[in-house]
């Protein structure tokens, strides 16, 4: 009984040991670009490991990232919030509604139209990438905001997440609050969305985290200094300033900053929701 | 679904309601996926420019596309970080799942979001990190070598180099999410039936190789098929890191129809041909994990 005990234990050992070393590889290319971008100049491309940490610490890298005028970077920071925060609320919102609709509503042509939503899960970013252009292109939305937010909007596998937690839940309040008369509106707002933390929390996380990220899109859309995403003035700090690397690591370390929080924040719901996924 | 016979409220029909709910959601889908997919279809069967008139082709476009020398290296290539990154990634994240399984559960949380920070990051990030890493001039892995006593390597002028650090870079920012999906995999297999071939006399091979590993089987494709997908219309990491350097190496079907795109060397008919072209493949494949998502909840219920 010791013995295994003791085994035991050895193994739960050596298992969080690999963990860690793990963790510890994972979170090291991160670290090392914030570290890095506080090194002067001189420092940040003489990388040696013996010292990590830089000889003096220098805001210099961020001075010159806020003084950026070709492609100013906080500007490009505020842009991209914008969109991200309005393209999540606006998505949770229209996915949610058409998911109640598909979960607890009867209306006619329902398995068509969910058909239809459902089949757009197969249809790859790639392949549309250049008639979606000519499309917005058409509707005169370039160099706007609405080309960045509305064109990832309605999400097929958002709408099915939606469905699917909206079909487990019981059925016996909505029945009392329709008898109390209560438009369906009203029941999905102060019934269902109040009950339905999780799946908002997911695929809200999820939108948020898409378009803050997004890179193709945007820098095919728009070029107009003022709506220009961070993705795409870091990518030009890259071409700029490959012998200021240390600029590079600023802008990106700012720009990595927002989801890294969002993911903080909210880690509990979005490793459960992975979770889901995974098992079902 | 029919309007007679309902007995309590919630199967009454709900028609307007109904309607006013979906179509925003519908109205989007239309305009932003149907519009763009039927103008790929008609399209890539003409000549057709952003400007001017087009007039139809036939298949010629399809013909030309797979006849293409570049496009073809793009499919060879992306094979590759297929090959490379797949059976590798899938390994790994399984591995290292059972050490999460495993581990002392008070450090389990904080290993778990640790692997898992570097997937909400973009991958023009990722790329500025590794580049800044394999920099020739004074990146930390260069630093390294030298201390070994050999010369820098120019990691970004060498084929194979260039597509391990892509390799690499994009493994790294997938590693978490997947480790997480295979240890929810492992912690859904019923501990009684490790318990039943303890009972049997079996070792920890055997309940590795009987229990463990048939189990995870539909976890294994969903993983696969996912990252597959994925990794197919692979993009921002060697559009940064090389631009599909050195001669094409690193070249993705993706940054070809965006190339394509930029340039005018080719018709838009011709581009979208090799859009579709892709379509098929990655169609395919998810159209197999979600009929597997479907068979398992089939089971469930």
């Amino acid at each position: 009984m010791m013995k295994t005990k003791n085994r035991h234990s050895i193994a739960v050992g050596i298992f969080t040991v690999i963990a860690l070393i793990v963790s510890a590889i994972s979170l090291f290319p991160l670290v090392w670009m914030i570290i890095s971008s506080f090194k002067e100049a001189k420092e940040v491309l003489k990388a040696n490991p013996l010292r990590f940490f830089p000889t003096v610490w220098v805001t210099e890298n961020y001075v010159k990232l806020f003084d950026d005028t070709t492609y100013p970077f906080l500007q490009a920071m505020w842009s991209t919030a914008l969109v991200a925060v309005s393209a999540a609320l606006l998505s949770v919102t229209i996915n949610s509604m058409a998911g109640y609709a598909y979960a607890r509503l009867n209306f006619r042509g329902k398995t068509l139209l969910w058909r239809l939503s459902i089949f757009t899960m197969y249809i790859p970013g790639i392949t549309i990438l250049v008639t979606s252009f000519v499309v917005v292109n058409r509707m005169g939305l370039l160099d706007t905001y609405w080309v960045l937010i509305l064109p990832g909007l309605a999400s097929a596998y958002s709408i099915f997440f939606f469905r699917q937690f909206f079909l487990n839940m019981p059925m016996a309040t909505e029945e009392a609050a329709l008898i109390d008369g209560a438009s369906r509106f009203r029941i999905f707002w102060s019934i269902f969305i109040p009950n339905a933390k999780s799946p908002f929390v997911i695929m809200g996380t999820g939108a948020f985290l898409g378009y803050w990220n997004s890179f193709l899109w945007p820098a095919m859309t728009v070029t107009n200094t003022q709506y220009l995403q961070v993705m795409q003035v870091i990518r030009s700090y890259n071409n700029m300033y490959s012998n200021a690397y240390g600029v590079v690591l600023a802008g990106s370390a700012l720009a990595a900053l927002p989801p890294i929080i969002v993911f903080l924040i909210f880690q509990r719901h979005i490793v459960k929701g992975l979770m889901i996924s995974g098992i079902k | 679904m029919s309007t007679k016979g309902y007995h309590s409220p919630t199967q009454r029909m709900d028609l307007r309601t109904g309607y006013l709910m979906i179509i925003p959601s519908l109205v989007a889908l239309f305009i932003f996926v149907y519009i763009p997919l039927f103008m790929a279809l008609e399209k890539s069967f003409t000549n057709w420019n952003f400007y001017g008139t087009s007039e139809p082709v036939g298949f010629r476009n399809f013909e030309l596309v797979l006849q293409n020398q570049l496009f073809r290296k793009s499919i060879g290539n992306i094979l590759w970080f297929v090959l490379m990154i797949i059976p590798a990634q899938m390994l790994l994240t399984f591995l290292f799942a059972h050490a999460l399984k495993g581990m002392s559960t008070r450090l389990g949380p904080f290993a778990k979001t640790s692997v898992y920070v570097p997937t909400v990051i973009s991958g023009i990030v990722a790329s500025v990190i590794f580049l800044f890493i394999f920099n020739y001039q004074g990146g930390i892995i260069n630093f390294l070598v030298r201390q070994l006593g050999m010369k820098r390597i120019a990691f970004f002028n060498d084929p194979w180099l260039a597509r391990g650090i892509i390799a690499i870079t994009s493994m790294w920012m997938g590693f978490g999410s997947l480790s997480l999906i295979m240890y929810a995999g492992l912690m859904n297999i019923p501990v009684s039936y490790y318990e039943a071939a303890e009972v049997d006399g079996a070792n920890t091979l055997q309940k590795f190789l009987r229990i463990t590993i048939p189990s995870m089987k539909n976890v294994f494709i969903l993983v696969a098929i996912n990252l597959t997908t994925g990794t197919l219309q692979m993009f921002d990491l060697p559009y940064l890191m090389t631009g599909g350097n050195p001669v094409n190496n690193t070249l993705t079907p993706m940054m070809y129809i965006y190339n394509n795109f930029k340039s005018a060397d080719y018709s838009m008919g011709y581009t979208v041909a090799a859009a579709l072209l892709m379509m098929l493949v990655i169609g395919t494949l998810s159209s197999f994990v979600f009929r597997l998502i479907r068979s398992e909840k089939s089971q469930d219920e």
